[in-house]
């Protein structure tokens, strides 16, 4: 039993192969390429399987084979919608009940009569860890109801990763202090995680370990970066504390002289549908607010040696936002195109480092500095985050920048 | 987003029939035929002629599809599909927890739904478009040759490029957060996973070579005397008065108006705060509708169920401009009966069609009566 179902899969996997090595395949060749290879197998009994290229389980298909040659023809001069086709052949996903499952739509997909057999080909990949049921009911042939043959089915059950593997890498501010009217975090993951319902998974406890209330400002559309390996998580700006007096009724996120921690809980799952391999903690100090916008004059330049490729060196006065410091500061000859180069931030955000991929020259260069660049509490060069109407505060509305000069000796 | 097409902004519409009427004959015109290759499927509405705008958050852009979906709905049909993100997902050959419906609209000519749904969770999900017709088959919208245009997003990021080698990606993206098709423009907000800000750009269509739509930033003065960036969560063009305007719903729940007029490239437009909705609450969904002789607003949210707000106390709102302990400012009722709706969209003149929460997991489509 075992020899006949290796010599089966083998079998699958030849034809498949056939199939695959045709140049230039076309509906023609592919029925060419399988009558030729499969002419050689059993084909007596009504049977159901998935083939798959051995490479690539997503793109599984279901055949029937064992239809005699007369069927075969009937059905290629069928010109049946697509309800007929379902009728005679369907794969059903098993949703997990079978109270789900009844009245679900089949699988969308292409049906195709081949030399020797019938052909589904799904619309979409087949997902791992998903049951897909194929189920062939012969009774719906055209002279269907006169052969008596049972209905058959076949299920097929992609094989899934199980070893959680994904852990949160790094959570921005990296600093143990946060100003009181902090306005993000970035949550960074070592792979590609799935969104949907991600807020059930974050937490912010409170120094005696109770969850704080709705803290961040929670997206529907949820802040990723393409590949979904970094997450933003925006403090809820009606959250954060304002004057001398606590919001009524449900209070700030957080405030000063507190300490905090960021939960995120291992049951979120990566893009594979694994959980993360472990919780992460991180604890952090609350400071003071922080209403100053950064100044770049108090920001400290360390210029490198010309004819070298050392790096040029910030120290900015407080910790910057980690995304927007890292591409809102450019490095130029003073009167030049920006030059290519990594910047890297480290010290808790407050030392941006440019790498540059040429030497520098001796001579006057500047930096360019979008004023949108924030801080952590999301003051913009020129800008608090809030603006009391009050004052007469002059707003930079135009993605505008400044600019600091230094010489390279 | 979806709300425009409503009897309310007929005659608003009417207003700009001149220029409306000159566009008329060509919405698909300059339109290329083929499949738009849309990377995400978020937020939708229908424009005229069964012109569906998708904003494609991944693709950076909104693209309009001519659906060909424009044959008028015969009579009123009640809309009712029990379990619709499982028998989606039976469709697309997936299970319910690993699709995502992202928005749901009615094409208000034909009254079919379509659901833009992201089948997988994670970033290689595939976006598809499904449309509900009135018998409740559910049916993708096949993309492979269809009329098509594509609005990119103006400044889209370009140098922000990290990370070295094959490891280099630009981080930021900027999220479509609702989109809507008002006169000849359609309006997008959108906001950042890296600035705190909100934009609302007005991208002229049919499209442009050269899309330059115009961006604003729009601050709302709902937390005590500061004025607060905050990007928009959803909006929708109304009739104030004789006067086109925007409500929009922030992220942080302040209900704000500001005119369409101010719309212009670089403008910063300060909203009139005319309700604070609550904390522990965020903003859904909008829709506009009239019933006896009086124009309604439905805001549905996640933790207040749906508002009904007379527009009446709109055009006579106080501007909230103190700090507001809740909820302050216009009135409203909410409506009991209709808990947990996720999607809201007028059916027609006397029904809305929502995706609600049912048991355990499943969400249900279904039309209901407008209050």
């Amino acid at each position: 039993m075992v020899q006949s179902r290796r010599i089966a899969a083998t079998a699958i996997q030849v034809l498949w192969m056939a199939v695959c090595v045709v140049p230039g395949l076309n509906p023609t060749d592919l029925r060419a390429a399988v009558a030729s290879t499969a002419a050689r197998l059993p084909s007596t009994q009504l049977s159901i399987h998935w083939i798959h290229p051995p490479d690539d389980a997503s793109r599984g298909v279901v055949e029937v084979t064992g239809l005699d040659a007369a069927t075969l023809k009937q059905l290629r001069q069928a010109d049946w919608k697509p309800e007929q086709w379902q009728r005679l052949m369907a794969v059903r996903v098993e949703q997990g009940d079978l109270i789900t499952d009844i009245g679900l739509p089949p699988m969308l997909g292409t049906y195709r009569v081949t030399a020797n057999s019938l052909r589904f080909e799904p619309r979409f990949p087949l997902d791992a860890g998903i049951a897909y049921r194929a189920t062939f009911q012969p009774d719906q042939l055209p002279r269907g109801k006169t052969i008596g043959a049972k209905p058959v089915s076949a299920v097929f059950r992609r094989p899934v990763r199980t070893e959680p593997t994904t852990v949160v890498t790094q959570v921005y501010p990296s600093a143990s202090t946060v100003p009181e009217n902090l306005l993000k975090f970035y949550v960074h993951f070592s792979g590609s995680m799935s969104g949907g319902h991600i807020y059930e998974h974050i937490h912010l406890l409170n120094d005696s370990g109770k969850p704080v209330e709705l803290p961040f400002l929670e997206i529907d559309e949820e802040l990723w970066n393409p590949d979904m390996t970094r997450l933003t998580l925006f403090i809820d700006p009606g959250r954060i504390k304002r004057g001398v007096k606590p919001l009524e009724e449900i209070g700030p996120s957080m405030e000063a002289g507190k300490s905090y921690t960021l939960v995120i809980d291992k049951e979120w799952r990566d893009s594979m549908g694994i959980p993360m391999k472990s919780d992460f903690r991180k604890t952090f100090q609350v400071g003071p607010v922080d209403r100053e916008p950064p100044d770049p004059s108090r920001w400290k330049v360390v210029p490198p040696e010309s004819g070298t490729r050392n790096p040029l060196e910030i120290v900015f006065n407080e910790s910057m936002d980690h995304a927007l410091a890292q591409r809102m500061i450019d490095v130029s000859p003073v009167s030049g195109t920006r030059m290519k180069g990594k910047a890297t931030l480290d010290d808790q955000e407050r030392r941006w480092t440019f790498a540059p991929a040429e030497a520098w020259h001796a001579g006057a260069y500047k930096l360019t500095i979008q004023t949108t660049i924030e801080d952590l509490a999301g003051n913009n060069i020129g800008k608090p985050f809030e603006v009391d109407v009050f004052e007469d505060i002059q707003r930079h509305l135009t993605n505008s920048t400044v600019t600091v000069s230094f010489e390279i000796r | 987003m979806k709300p425009f097409i409503s009897r309310i902004l007929t005659p608003l519409l009417s207003v700009f029939v001149g220029l409306s009427m000159a566009h008329a004959a060509n919405w698909t015109a300059g339109m290329k035929e083929g499949n738009p290759a849309l990377k995400s499927a978020g937020p939708l509405a229908f424009g005229p002629e069964g012109i569906l705008f998708v904003a494609d958050t991944k693709g950076a852009a909104v693209v309009a599809i001519a659906t060909g979906d424009t044959k008028p709905a015969s009579g009123a049909k009640a809309v009712k599909v029990e379990g619709i993100n499982q028998k989606v997902a039976g469709l697309l050959g997936s299970t319910a927890d690993t699709i995502i419906i992202n928005d749901m609209v009615v094409n208000p000519i034909s009254r079919n739904v379509y659901l833009a749904v992201s089948r997988g969770r994670g970033p290689d999900a595939t976006p598809v478009l499904v449309r509900v017709k009135s018998g409740g088959e559910l049916e993708v919208v096949s993309l492979d040759k269809v009329k098509f245009a594509r609005g990119e997003l103006p400044d889209a990021p370009v140098d922000g490029v990290v990370g070295q080698g094959n490891r280099q990606s630009n981080p930021r993206q900027e999220s479509i957060t609702d989109v809507a098709f008002f006169q000849d423009r359609v309006l997008v907000a959108g906001m950042s996973n890296e600035e705190f800000a909100s934009t609302l750009r007005a991208i002229p269509f049919p499209f442009q070579t050269v899309a330059n739509g115009t961006s604003v930033e729009i601050y709302h003065g709902a937390h005590g005397k500061f004025e607060t960036r905050s990007p928009v969560r959803t909006f929708v063009p109304f009739k104030i008065g004789n006067e086109p305007h925007l409500l929009a719903a922030y992220q942080c729940t302040p209900l704000v108006q500001f005119p369409i007029k101010e719309l212009k490239p670089g403008a910063k437009i300060k909203g009139k705060t005319i309700a604070e909705l609550g904390n522990r609450n965020r903003p859904l969904d909008m829709i506009v509708y009239q019933k006896d002789g009086k124009d309604f607003l439905l805001l549905a949210n996640s933790s207040r169920g749906i508002m009904k707000i007379s527009t009446d106390s709109i055009e006579n709102a106080e501007s909230i401009t103190e700090r507001v302990a809740d909820k302050k400012g216009t009135p409203y009722e909410t409506i009991e009966s209709w808990k947990g709706v996720d999607q809201l969209d007028l059916l027609d003149a006397q029904n809305a069609v929502v995706v609600r929460r049912g048991e355990g997991n499943s969400l249900n489509l279904e039309s209901l009566a407008l209050p």
